[in-house]
């Protein structure tokens, strides 16, 4: 049966081809910019390298800082001192990554100025995140705590600075100072935030935080639980930790501090309300949006769709009239509607293949690399059903009221 | 003859109801875009007012700074002299995070004779400020070393501040914040400047003055350089700030860069935006001209017998595309009621101008459409023999 309701299918869209051309070019590019969007969140919300275990650990990006009698607040990331006193010490954690945001400094070499994104960081930093050291190794907490001039860059930079050449045991100079080489780490792209950085130093070299000992502060946190079991856990312990934390003397009076799993951890800044992350408001706007994109291209179908069907009316007066069912014809029709649906899924993935490979290659987002894996290909194939669900059943439904004698009267 | 192709249309309303439908939210689609467009456009013919072309910014992070007020301005001050010393430097002034073109803002309020005006830009510099951006004054006077020490806070509105307060009268003069710790005395007035790239609105902006405690937070300085500075200038200088400040990171950045940036954070969601909104414009058009050639094909009896009792090959395709164009306009009439509410109840805040702007662009972008797509099928049917069209059926 479906074999041959896939062959009238072919056979119908071989005979009106200009049709043809518009629903599959219709359909096509509707899931190509979808694929396309759906590889770029999912490039930014799945765990990339190196940031890999995201599902068992724990984000502390910001803290919101009020005060309720001057409506004075203020909402920003923290100081080393703060999280190593607050969330280091939390006991059901494996370890806690403490790096601060990254900061943009100047180096000169030969008459050329390279821009270089420094980030501090702890010693645990090396083992939350998997880094590909392509040389060398990761500083130790025993050089962290000796103050060590050591440092670990990012392979853009030896490229930059040192070229082709080794670089562990040489020193690169910025602000002044020398730094020791100790490994180089395979790039990481800007979007991947906690992680991203040209040169990584141990935080006991910056000089704004060494005598710091407010909250506020430049500071991040990533916390790796054991297991992901655990996650709750950590979650409450850290909420009584921060219910405990002395504000006397302090211009406020109340400490708004979450740990987040990584995509609530920007939601909240973005969307958040007092307790709750933003997620399910961010998932709404995101459903929303690709909904009201196909709502155009799918009354586009459904248009097209009505006049094929009033072409066939013949066909359809016809087989009324010995015997099938409305319901069947409607079934027919659907199918058909998603093979054609399917037939232009396929070409839209095809196409966002070649646009992601030319995105990938120009590298407008330097180091990212987009791709079609088999969430995002879910994806497209739901909203391919969908897509010829929805602009399938309402020509369907036309065409099955139609009354024999008019259908066979038309033509 | 209109009242009789409305009567048409109606008659039919059922089978073109999801052409309408489609009409309806393709105009929808285009006013969002129209509005953006013409908002951002309307923005940028605005002149920029300042020159930003040779100005450097110096971002210093900074962990410890002398203590005392005296000696915390001497430092500094002494850092100033040595960067206004040197040749290729024409101007100096230290401020804020808030520099053009940056992300970062600090708004506060300000009040006057019961009139609360919230979200003002908040400025902090010094009196090398003017001459390092090039502002240009429309009333009053800049700051300068004669407002050390008054008792009041001189301050410098911008034109669009200075209208929100006094309309068209004389600002200068004028105390803000009467009654607060220390209210400020309005010396002056600049023109609007587009600070926040090209495509940004303007915003209500009010500069203080730096006193010596402001040195405290500091951490940017702009610095106008003369055309004779070059890459190996910015080296010496770099040089020279991190030997001056061992415990500080220094970045220097400059402002033409920053420009580019800024606006591209408005222009790619724009440009985004115009693609998928093209994207959908092509498939609409495209369907819309394969459901028009389809329904007209299907009524060559009709049209065949029209030209049999005399109508010419011109009238009939008119009458083909005058369909089509009335029967946009019922989708344009409850489009328009939709798209006036954004205007009507202030959504946005954008100027009503600019919503009215964009509902008339749509509407003759969706005319303009529909006909296009009318065209080739009308003409198709006034090529229709009608001893052809007649003799099929």
């Amino acid at each position: 049966m479906l074999k041959n309701y896939f062959k009238i299918a072919i056979a119908v869209l071989k005979r009106r081809k200009f049709f043809t051309f518009i629903s599959l070019f219709g359909i096509s590019f509707t899931l190509t910019i979808l694929i396309v969007l759906t590889a770029f969140l999912d490039h930014l919300i799945s765990p990339q390298y190196p940031d890999t275990r995201r599902s068992r650990s724990l984000y502390i990006n910001t803290a919101l800082r009020s005060n309720s009698k001057t409506f004075y607040f203020s909402n920003g990331p923290l100081s080393y001192y703060f999280l190593n006193k607050y969330v280091s010490s939390l006991k059901t954690p494996e370890k806690v990554a403490i790096s601060s945001i990254f900061s943009t400094t100047n180096t000169y070499v030969n008459n050329k100025k390279l821009e270089i994104d420094m980030k501090y960081t702890n010693a645990e930093f090396w083992d939350v995140q998997e880094f590909q050291f392509l040389e060398g190794r990761p500083y130790t907490a025993q050089e962290i705590a000796n103050g060590d001039h050591v440092a670990v860059i990012s392979e853009k930079t030896k490229q930059a600075y040192f070229g082709e050449a080794s670089a562990v045991g040489k020193y690169i100079e910025t602000d002044n100072v020398r730094y020791r080489v100790t490994g180089v780490v395979k790039s990481v792209p800007i979007t991947i935030l906690f992680s991203y950085g040209d040169l990584y130093l141990p935080y006991t070299l910056s000089k704004t935080e060494r005598s710091n000992t407010g909250f506020d502060g430049s500071y991040t946190a990533i916390i790796l639980a054991r297991s992901a079991a655990d996650l709750p856990k950590i979650q409450e312990e850290f909420q009584q930790t921060v219910a405990r934390i002395p504000l006397k003397g302090m211009e406020f009076d109340k400490l708004d501090c979450y740990a987040d799993s990584y995509l609530a951890s920007f939601t909240r800044t973005l969307l958040g309300k007092d307790e709750s992350s933003g997620v399910n408001k961010f998932i709404l706007s995101i459903s929303l949006f690709a909904l009201f994109f196909m709502l155009l291209p799918t009354l586009n179908l459904i248009n097209i769709n009505i006049s094929r069907i009033m072409e066939r009316s013949s066909e359809i007066g016809v087989r009324k009239a010995f015997g099938a069912s409305s319901r069947t014809l409607v079934y027919q029709f659907i199918i058909e509607n998603i093979i054609l649906t399917l037939i232009g899924g396929i070409l839209g993935i095809a196409l966002s293949a070649i646009i992601i490979a030319i995105l990938n290659s120009s590298q407008l987002l330097p180091q990212v690399y987009l791709a079609i894996n088999f969430t995002v290909l879910a994806w497209a194939l739901l909203a391919c059903l969908l897509f010829g669900l929805f602009s399938g059943v309402y020509p369907a439904w036309r065409m099955s009221k139609l009354q024999v004698v008019t259908a066979l009267k038309a033509q | 003859m209109l009242k009789h192709l409305f009567k048409l249309i109606w008659n039919k309303k059922k089978q073109n109801f999801v052409l309408m439908l489609e009409i309806l939210v393709s105009f929808l689609v285009i006013f969002a875009v129209f509005t953006m467009v013409v908002y951002y456009y309307k923005n940028y013919r605005k002149p920029m007012n300042f020159d930003y072309e040779p100005v450097w910014a110096i971002q210093f992070r900074i962990e410890q700074r002398p203590q005392s007020n005296d000696s915390l301005s001497l430092y500094f001050e002494a850092l100033r002299n040595q960067l206004t010393s040197m040749p290729e430097i024409a101007a100096v002034s230290f401020t804020g995070h808030n520099i053009p073109f940056s992300m970062s803002t600090s708004q506060n309020n300000v009040n006057y004779e019961g009139m609360h005006i919230s979200g003002v830009n908040d400025y902090t510099v010094q009196d090398g400020y003017a001459a390092a951006l090039g502002l240009i004054m429309q009333e009053g006077r800049w700051f300068s070393r004669a407002d050390a020490g008054a008792n009041y806070r001189p301050v410098v509105l911008n034109n669009f501040l200075k209208e929100k307060l006094f309309g068209n009268a004389n600002a200068v003069g004028k105390v803000l914040d009467k009654g607060s710790e220390r209210p400020l005395k309005v010396i002056g007035v600049i023109h609007d400047i587009k600070e926040k790239g090209d495509y940004q609105a303007i915003e209500p902006s009010l500069y203080r003055r730096a006193d010596t405690s402001s040195y405290r937070w500091m951490e940017v300085i702009l610095v106008r350089v003369k055309p004779t500075a070059n890459i190996a200038f910015e080296g010496r200088l770099y040089k020279a700030l991190a030997a001056y400040m061992p415990n500080a990171t220094v970045e220097i950045e400059h402002l033409t860069n920053k420009r580019v940036s800024k606006n591209s954070m408005t222009l790619v969601p724009m440009i985004i935006m115009m693609i998928v909104a093209g994207f959908l414009v092509i498939n609409v058009a495209l369907g819309l001209f394969g459901v028009l050639w389809y329904n007209i094909n299907r009524r060559r009896g009709e049209i065949g017998l029209r030209r049999a009792v005399g109508a010419t090959g011109q009238s009939i395709s008119r009458q083909l595309v005058s369909e089509a164009l009335v029967l946009s306009t019922m989708a344009l009439l409850v489009g328009c009621f939709f798209a006036v509410q954004f205007p009507l109840l202030n959504v946005f805040d954008m100027p009503a101008g600019v919503y009215l702007t964009a509902i008339g662009l749509s509407v003759v972008f969706i005319y303009g459409l529909v006909m296009v797509c009318a065209l080739y099928p009308g003409k198709q049917a006034a090529a229709i023999y009608p001893a052809v069209a007649l003799h099929e059926d």
